[in-house]
């Protein structure tokens, strides 16, 4: 797999491509701003994009612009972007009309290292990966009276799981059930919710989180 | 080394207060300098006043007269001009004989409108204040003067009475009173009452000093609204820039931790975790991950000291101003003298502030002066803290808005305080803060 590093900080820079390379993954090229980005995935045609959010000259959202507009010139290119903060605007940006191949994750989770290869395979494969710090956020935000509340603990815990871009098996996994136990709570989910079922985890994902940044 | 040299300073008690009686009994009135800086204005103020007196009034009326015909609006306009100067000029004598600071009182003149001037000057409550202080000067100052003048007379002839005696033979103290003097002993007594006359002299000139002064303040001075209006309007502005400074305070400490700090432990983290799954199969590489971590961790923890530092410097707190400015100085790249003259500890925040200036000041300094020496210098002066920074270097600082001095200037005017720089080309620089407190 071959990857291009948008980060600001040589620092992390370097040490992602080690992370990386640690995975047998290449980094073909690794730049410290938005244009930068854009020029070298036009350049390289890598699998995959990783990029920080915050970059120069701005230091705001700059990385976060340029992952956009990566995506609009080129529908569905993987994308993996990091954010210092989890702010719910820019993943929802990014996640747009579309939450295949996109990850958004908190910065610190490049110190799990099997946790980060993991996101990064993920997403290069055309999955979803979202930030549990931003489920849990987007989860707690509810107001009393919503039809949340309808929701069992066991079914709470698959949506959080759901919104995170994990596939049935793995939530199967994390929670020790049966991959039918989770198809089971996950259309009683929907039901409550008065979600359209869903058959792809990423057209799934989309349809939560959706529906749980819906202000 | 001259100019950088701390000069001591010595708090030391005026003559006045230490002579019998006190600073106000006559021997107070004699040796103090107030009592004598009032009698020149005391004696030009009848033919000074007769000068603006005529001016307002006969200028005024012959303008008046005029605009018959258009030549008296101009004429009028230019008479308004000159006795606002002549205002003017009145405040610096007040401030020469009195010792009382009038600031001029007028409304800004926006410089782009020439037009719009006369207008301004016509409303300007100001402008007629003075016509009537100008126009009651004569009466007022010739009053003044007659009476100095008989008192000042009187005093010299009752205290030459014993020399008349003397050259003459018999002596005439007051010819008014039609008595001749001829014992030693009365000619005596005569030069004792010339000398209580003279106190009454120095009691008269203090207090026409001291009403004369009040009724300048009275009249060409700002009056209580615009004063409280214009003090509003700096309250406001200062409070605009304390807030501005104290965000852009946060989005700096932001950055730096962002940057600094939070970049180095994310490192350490992720190479802790490349060692984590390295440390079976490969202990070696492992090894140096973990060492490299370790000084990525130090990094980082020398990193949040010196953020810390910037933020609040624990020594200030602890020891205070001296300790915390030598602890400044010694970190400097030149010889630094400090000298700290308060013996009581001011409000936290004008150390803080005191700190933060001289701190940047002597960054500055660092980057840009090209200095050999500087000084340091913190004194208390009636009701403030005086912070006094100077080198030798090449001088041309500036304070350019969203720039470090602009900053202190802003940091300063938080409490009220005020920045000066004076910065030559080709120096010496001199960064003075005074900063209010109270104790």
């Amino acid at each position: 797999m071959r990857v291009v590093i948008a980060e600001d900080s040589v620092l992390l820079r370097e040490g992602v491509a080690r992370l990386l390379a640690d995975g047998g993954i290449e980094t073909v090229a690794a730049v410290g701003d938005g244009p930068g980005l854009v020029a070298a995935v036009e350049e390289h045609e890598p699998d995959l994009a990783v990029v920080d959010v915050r970059m120069p000259p701005s230091h705001t959202d700059e990385g976060l612009r340029a992952a956009l507009a990566v995506r609009a010139s080129r529908p569905g290119f993987p994308i993996l972007v990091f954010s210092q903060y989890v702010e719910e605007r820019y993943a929802l940006d990014l996640i747009g009309e579309g939450a295949a191949a996109v990850g958004y994750l908190l910065k610190e989770r490049v110190a799990d290292v099997s946790d980060f290869l993991d996101a990064v395979r993920r997403v290069a494969g055309g999955e979803t990966v979202i930030d549990p710090e931003l489920v849990t956020q987007l989860l707690g935000r509810r107001r009393r009276g919503e039809p949340l509340d309808a929701l069992t603990p066991r079914e709470r815990e698959v949506l959080g799981l759901m919104a995170e871009g994990r596939s049935n098996l793995a939530i199967a996994s994390r929670l020790s059930v049966t991959a039918g136990a989770v198809e089971k709570h996950i259309s009683g989910i929907f039901l409550k919710l008065g979600l359209e079922p869903a058959p792809e985890d990423h057209r799934r994902v989309l349809a939560v989180l959706a529906y749980l940044g819906r202000a | 080394m001259t100019g950088v040299a701390a000069a001591p300073r010595q708090e030391r008690r005026p003559l006045r207060e230490r002579v019998p009686l006190g600073p106000y009994g006559p021997l107070g009135l004699f040796v103090d300098p107030r009592t004598w800086r009032a009698v020149p204005y005391l004696l030009i103020v009848m033919c000074w006043g007769a000068a603006c007196t005529a001016l307002v009034v006969a200028g005024t009326a012959v303008s008046l007269a005029l605009t018959v015909v258009w030549i008296g609006f101009p004429m009028l306009a230019v008479v308004m001009i000159v006795w606002r100067g002549a205002a003017m000029l009145e405040r610096r004598l007040l401030r020469l004989a009195f010792g009382v600071s009038i600031p001029d009182p007028y409304a800004p003149l926006t410089r782009r409108r020439p037009l719009g001037w006369p207008r301004v000057v016509i409303r300007d409550r100001a402008t007629w204040k003075d016509f009537c202080y100008l126009a009651l000067l004569f009466p007022l100052g010739t009053a003044e003067f007659v009476t100095l003048v008989i008192l000042g007379n009187t005093t010299s002839r009752l205290l030459l009475t014993p020399v008349d005696l003397a050259r003459h033979g018999y002596a005439w103290p007051l010819p008014e009173l039609d008595h001749e003097v001829r014992g030693t002993a009365a000619a005596l007594a005569w030069a004792v009452a010339g000398l209580g006359v003279f106190v009454v002299t120095m009691y008269v000139v203090r207090g026409f000093a001291l009403a004369h002064a009040w009724w300048g303040a009275f009249m060409l001075g700002t009056g209580e609204k615009e004063r409280l209006v214009a003090r509003a309007a700096h309250l406001r502005a200062s409070r605009a820039r304390a807030v501005d400074a104290a965000e852009a305070e946060r989005r700096r400490i932001e950055r730096d931790l962002h940057d600094g700090a939070q970049q180095r432990l994310l490192a350490v983290a992720m190479e802790l975790g490349r060692a984590q799954v390295k440390i079976d199969e490969d202990p070696a590489a492992a090894k140096e991950m973990i060492a490299s971590a370790h000084a990525g961790a130090r990094a980082a923890i020398a990193e949040l000291r010196d953020l810390a530092r910037g933020i609040y410097p624990a020594i200030l707190t602890d020891r205070g101003l001296d300790a915390a400015l030598s602890h400044l100085a010694a970190r400097a790249p030149i010889p630094v003298d400090v000298s700290v003259e308060i013996r009581d500890r001011p409000p936290a925040a004008v150390e803080s502030i005191a700190y933060f200036i001289v701190s940047e000041s002597l960054a500055n300094m660092a980057k840009h002066a090209r200095a050999e020496r500087a000084s340091v210098v913190v004194c208390r002066e009636g009701e403030r803290v005086v912070v006094e920074v100077r080198d030798n270097g090449v001088g041309g600082a500036v304070p350019t808005p969203g720039g470090g001095l602009a900053g202190l200037a802003d940091r300063a005017a938080t409490i009220d305080g005020t920045l000066t720089v004076l910065s030559p080309p080709g120096g010496p620089t001199l960064i003075r803060a005074d900063l209010p407190c109270e104790w």
